[in-house]
């Protein structure tokens, strides 16, 4: 296979199991796939596909800029691919934002509701505004495939100017307030990138580093499809948008030597440290070897040059939006789903990309393939003839096969109902502990009550009072506590341990003593619990069994004691309290246990939410 | 009037009575840990929450309803704005799900119901329509002990003055909320530091939407600005090429 | 041995079900995409319409082959089919599987139903192997897969019939349920690739042939000009 084929294989691959998880993102919700939390509202999508993507297709409107309007001709070779290339980086964008709205179908409300002061107002108006003209810059390219749009393809021709004006115009604006974003947050993001310039750097690093970005992507298909280029005119581009990288980097250490920041960069924390590896990618890689007339025509430097800028300009994004921003509450690393939905979108851009240059007549001239042999085979079928690599038709099956088994292994990958389970991690209950009075705190987020025990008793005629709030379920039981059924402490679950009463190991009772062979398997048609327990529901109890369910184990707790409270609180006037949550609830732990809980459960807060660490979870018995 | 809830820390005796007040006005679910939570009770099924500090502390969290709140001047699609009674307030139906309301937020508090399909920021409304009614919030309501009380925000400030000069050896010389962010409808007075109500590099007390303010103010001229400039290097390339057009035709 | 049965009854089976779905899906998009492909370019554009819609009804109520020829093997075949279907859709334990997993359901079989109809797909499955081997004219005509096919269908029917309806241990039926859902598994990876998928395309394969194979317009007049024969009669 050709390096093509196998490139566009690798693309349909991941296209395929991102898909599977964008799916289960807009049928189930954000949580089921991603890691993003109250603390960091905005992840992996904002940072590595939305803001770099923007700054990235910055390229169109630079390069129509060079090109019509201070009328370089030179570069206009590259004016086509510059508009698809933009117009495919802002599809991305819009498509990651898309998938990272709450409400995606919504995502047109800006356009009716208005709120000017809002820099992501203008913002989603300028890149709809934007989309429009650069689709309507492109549309000519595959118009001139048929005849049946010659009207619209020569207005739009002839009109050229205009749009190429209204691009630039709305350009400067968003990706500037691309910036402005960021201006509302002085107290999240870091000193050494926080600066009332942020505009002004955002607009000044999409038009340096745009025109880079077409620089790598020209290099990359002609190393993919193997054919050469102008490497000349491309190193002359780099010299041109190596003088934008030095006005940026000028403007941008110069403001922070003015704010009087300079000792930050250098005192050696974690974030010096990313600030020097972002402006050395960003600026002073491409600046010495794209400014270094020596270094600047060799391809190899080129290469580093173009990469090394646009990765520092994701970097600065995703440091700007995210990476930088102080968070306060749970840490945010993306997961594989999320990093999988952003290669997705990137390979499903990439792969329209190289379906544009290959079908369209992305150039002027046809490119030369060194091993074609002209004469070497008929021409039967021109509908497969291609202005650039393999015919397309024969990719088909062989796409659709890789495509097809990497969506289903991308929906075998998900984990079933993560958003049910994974956010509430199973805590077996403990057992109150404590003498005769008891310090219950069953789902041990050191919320708990003491319940003194032997007071209860006496108050409830002693010997008698077990059955009020016990259950006997054991054999020759007289109080099996709460905890051994009602183990879950979160969520609603079945009570009857079905794996203990069918292990071998343990109560070993074959299926058919509890099911009828005649009848389906469910809880409905099963024995009762009675039936083999004879003793569960002792008379006078206060307890009942309705069904195998019970809830979580804290409902049970305070349906046992809030029950009971309330029926005393009527029956003895002098107590109107007794049902109240500060009744039990007014101190959390006497004294004396005070140490012991700390010890154990080290949490700062009694009502956290912090879930206990994995691996710490204990067998229950 | 200017609504405002004036919260005493050291009367609060953490029973969570607002909290279940909250729950119950505004029809919210059960909430259990997940694991996008923030470790300060908050969520999109608690719109207040009790915080727990040693030595019996307990600090009612909810939105602070700034006078000029950040959130507010970010939504893109007016989904959040300040009623004439106080309260910041939220609009479902405009809300498109972006979430920069949270990410602009000094305090943290809006908050995502991240396992839906269809999505909505959810965040404290301080019972706007109990207010419009003449009553008080719930939460307001629900406590036992008046840790917790409403008002006009200017007699709750002089009230909360006043408490300070009574006790000065019990409180901490500080209103929280008179003038940070340019002043907030929710107050405090306490006998700890409550700063980790806000992130690490506090907020100043310029009112958080004047950041943006210049930058915004800019966008008109920017635009014309960069229309004619362009339009004047266009000229000039053009009238370089013709006149360099007609010095070729000359030689000729 | 649980752990083993959770992998198959989890990932195991998103994964193999996915490539049923998405592979049927695919096995049919491309086959109509070829389809149009091929009518855009062909140089004769008229379609029979009537003859198509007559012969795919034949096809798929193949009642007439039951009187004609081969009654018996007709029969089963037809039986066979109909179990293939019907049970593991309408099976009530499927049914509730797909109730805790989607939140819906849909109507069951009778439960006296689906174990007849079990029954009768076993014995169909094994007359249809008989009947192949039996009969010369259809054994020259077999390949591997056609024997293999009937056998790889019915054993989830055969330990899905033990675990429903007969008393056996807990580790017994563990590994009848593995060996059920693994060969269904088997079965459901298969069939987008092989003649089973003739379950989707069927519907429309006389539509899709009746389109597809066309020459395109002009083509004697292309191979002549290779062959250098340019102007003659092929």
């Amino acid at each position: 296979m050709d390096r093509a084929r196998i490139f566009k294989s690798i693309l349909w691959a991941i296209t395929g199991l991102g898909s599977a998880a964008l799916a289960t993102r807009f049928l189930i919700g954000l949580g089921a796939i991603a890691n993003m939390n109250d603390a960091v509202p905005w992840g992996l999508w904002k940072g590595f596909n939305i803001f770099p993507g923007i700054a990235l297709a910055g390229g169109g409107f630079v390069m129509t800029a060079i090109i019509y309007i201070m009328a370089r001709e030179e570069y206009h070779k590259y004016a086509k691919i510059s508009v698809l290339l933009a117009f495919l980086g802002y599809l991305t964008a819009a498509t990651a934002l898309v998938t990272e709205l709450g409400l995606p179908w919504l995502v047109w409300h800006p356009i009716i509701f208005w709120q000017h002061h809002s820099p992501l107002f203008e913002v989603s108006w300028c890149v709809m505004l934007y989309l429009t003209v650069l689709f309507l810059e492109f549309i000519p390219v595959p118009l001139e495939e048929t005849s049946r749009f010659a009207k619209i393809r020569i207005f739009l021709t002839k009109y050229k100017i205009v749009l190429v004006f209204l691009g630039i115009m709305i350009s400067t604006l968003h990706q500037s307030s691309l910036g402005s974003m960021w201006l509302i947050t002085p107290e999240k993001l870091h000193p050494l990138w926080y600066t009332s310039l942020l505009p002004i750097l955002f607009f000044l690093s999409a038009v340096a580093i745009g025109p880079i970005m077409l620089i790598l992507a020209i290099l990359v298909i002609t190393r993919i499809y193997r054919r050469r280029t102008d490497s000349q005119t491309l190193s002359k581009l780099g010299l041109l948008s190596v003088f934008g990288v030095l006005v940026y980097g000028l403007v941008r250490l110069i403001d922070i030597g003015v704010k009087g920041k300079f000792a930050m960069i250098f005192d050696g924390s974690w974030q010096s440290t990313f600030f020097l590896v972002e402006i050395s990618l960003m600026v002073v890689i491409p600046l010495v070897l794209m400014g270094v007339r020596r270094l600047r025509n060799s391809s190899g430097s080129l290469w580093v040059a173009s990469l090394s800028a646009v990765i520092g300009l994701g970097f600065d994004r995703a440091n700007i939006a995210g990476i930088m921003l102080s968070v306060d509450g749970p840490m945010y690393t993306p997961t594989l789903f999320e990093v999988l939905v952003s290669l997705a979108i990137i390979s499903a851009a990439i792969l329209a990309f190289l379906f544009g240059i290959e079908r369209f007549k992305i150039w002027d001239t046809k490119w030369e393939d060194p091993r074609e042999k002209p004469e070497s085979h008929p021409d039967f079928d021109r509908s497969a003839e291609v202005w650039l690599g393999t015919p397309r038709l024969a990719g088909r099956s062989v796409y659709s096969l890789i495509f097809v088994v990497s969506l289903a292994v991308g929906f075998a990958i998900i984990p079933g109902k993560r958003i049910y389970s994974d956010g509430v991690q199973e805590v077996v209950s403990q057992k109150a502990y404590g003498g005769d009075t008891l310090c219950i705190d069953g789902n041990r987020d050191n919320y708990g009550v003491t319940f003194d025990h032997k007071a209860h008793v006496v108050r409830n005629s002693n010997d008698s009072s077990c059955v009020l709030c016990h259950h006997m379920n054991q054999p020759n039981d007289k109080q099996s506590g709460c905890y051994s059924c009602h183990r879950d402490m979160y969520q609603t679950t079945d009570a009857f341990r079905h794996d203990w009463h069918a292990d071998p190991a343990n109560a070993n009772i074959g299926c058919m003593e509890c099911h009828a062979i005649d009848q389906e398997r469910l809880a409905t048609t099963a024995k009762a619990c009675d039936q083999c327990h004879k003793d569960l529901i002792p008379p006078g109890a206060t307890i009942t069994i309705e069904k195998y369910m019970a809830p979580s184990y804290t409902d049970a707790m305070h349906f046992l004691c809030i029950d009971c409270h309330r029926q005393k609180a009527e029956e003895l006037t002098d107590k109107p309290d007794l049902a109240l949550c500060t009744t039990c609830h007014r101190w959390k732990h006497p004294n004396h246990l005070q140490d012991e809980v700390a010890e154990k459960y080290n949490h700062p807060y009694f009502n956290h939410v912090v879930l206990p660490q994995k691996g710490s979870k204990e067998k229950g018995h | 009037m200017k609504a405002a809830i004036l919260t005493d820390v050291t009367k609060c005796i953490g029973c969570l009575e607002c909290v279940a007040a909250c729950k119950k006005t505004n029809k919210l679910d059960r909430d259990f840990p997940r694991s996008w939570h923030k470790n300060d009770g908050l969520s999109a099924r608690n719109w207040t929450s009790i915080v727990e500090k040693p030595e019996q502390h307990y600090i009612r969290k909810q939105c602070r309803h700034c006078l000029e709140p950040a959130c507010v001047s970010v939504c893109p699609v007016a989904a959040l704005y300040k009623t004439k009674e106080g309260p910041v307030v939220y609009d479902p139906d405009k809300c498109m799900g972006c979430r920069y309301c949270m990410v602009a937020c000094p305090y943290g508090i809006p908050r995502y119901d991240w396992d839906k399909p269809a999505a909505y920021v959810q965040k404290c409304h301080m019972c706007i329509d109990l207010i419009k009614q003449g009553k008080q919030p719930a939460c307001i309501e629900a406590c036992p002990t008046q840790a917790t009380i409403f008002g006009d925000r200017d007699q709750l400030m002089a009230e909360a003055h006043r408490r300070i000069k009574d006790e000065p050896e019990k409180y901490i010389n500080k209103v929280y909320g008179e003038f940070e962010v340019g002043g907030t409808s929710v107050l405090y007075v306490s006998d700890i530091d409550l700063e980790f109500l806000s992130y690490p590099l506090k907020p100043g007390t310029e009112p958080l939407p004047d950041t943006m303010k210049p930058a915004m103010e800019a966008v008109p001229p920017v635009f014309v600005g960069m229309g004619a400039l362009m339009g004047g290097v266009y000229w000039i390339c053009r009238r370089r090429e013709k006149l360099q057009g007609e010095k070729e035709g000359n030689k000729e | 041995m649980q752990g083993l049965l959770d992998f198959a009854e989890g990932p195991l089976f998103r994964l193999t079900f996915f490539i049923m779905v998405l592979g049927f899906a695919r096995v049919f998009i491309l086959a109509i995409w070829g389809a149009v492909d091929a009518y855009r370019k062909a140089g004769d554009k008229t379609i029979a319409w009537g003859t198509a819609t007559r012969k795919t009804i034949g096809w798929l109520v193949p009642i007439r082959s039951v009187f004609t020829h081969k009654p018996f093997y007709s029969m089963f075949s037809i039986l066979l089919h109909i179990g293939l279907i019907l049970v593991p859709i309408l099976l009530l334990a499927h049914v509730r599987l797909w109730e805790t997993a989607l939140g819906f359901g849909w109507l069951t079989l009778p439960k006296t139903w689906a174990d007849l109809l079990t029954l009768a797909t076993i014995v169909a499955g094994v007359a249809i192997i008989i009947g192949r081997i039996a009969s010369s004219n259809l054994r020259f005509l077999s390949r591997k897969q056609d024997y293999l096919w009937p056998l790889l269908l019915i054993i989830p029917f055969v330990t899905g019939y033990i675990c429903s309806n007969t008393a056996v241990t807990p580790a017994t039926y563990q590994i009848l349920m593995l060996m059920h859902v693994l060969s269904s598994e088997l079965i459901f990876v298969l069939i987008p690739f092989t003649k089973i998928a003739h379950c989707v395309i069927m519907p429309l394969s006389q539509f899709i042939m009746l389109i597809a194979w066309r020459f395109p317009a002009h083509v004697d007049d292309d191979v002549c000009t290779t062959l250098n024969k340019k102007g003659m009669q092929i």
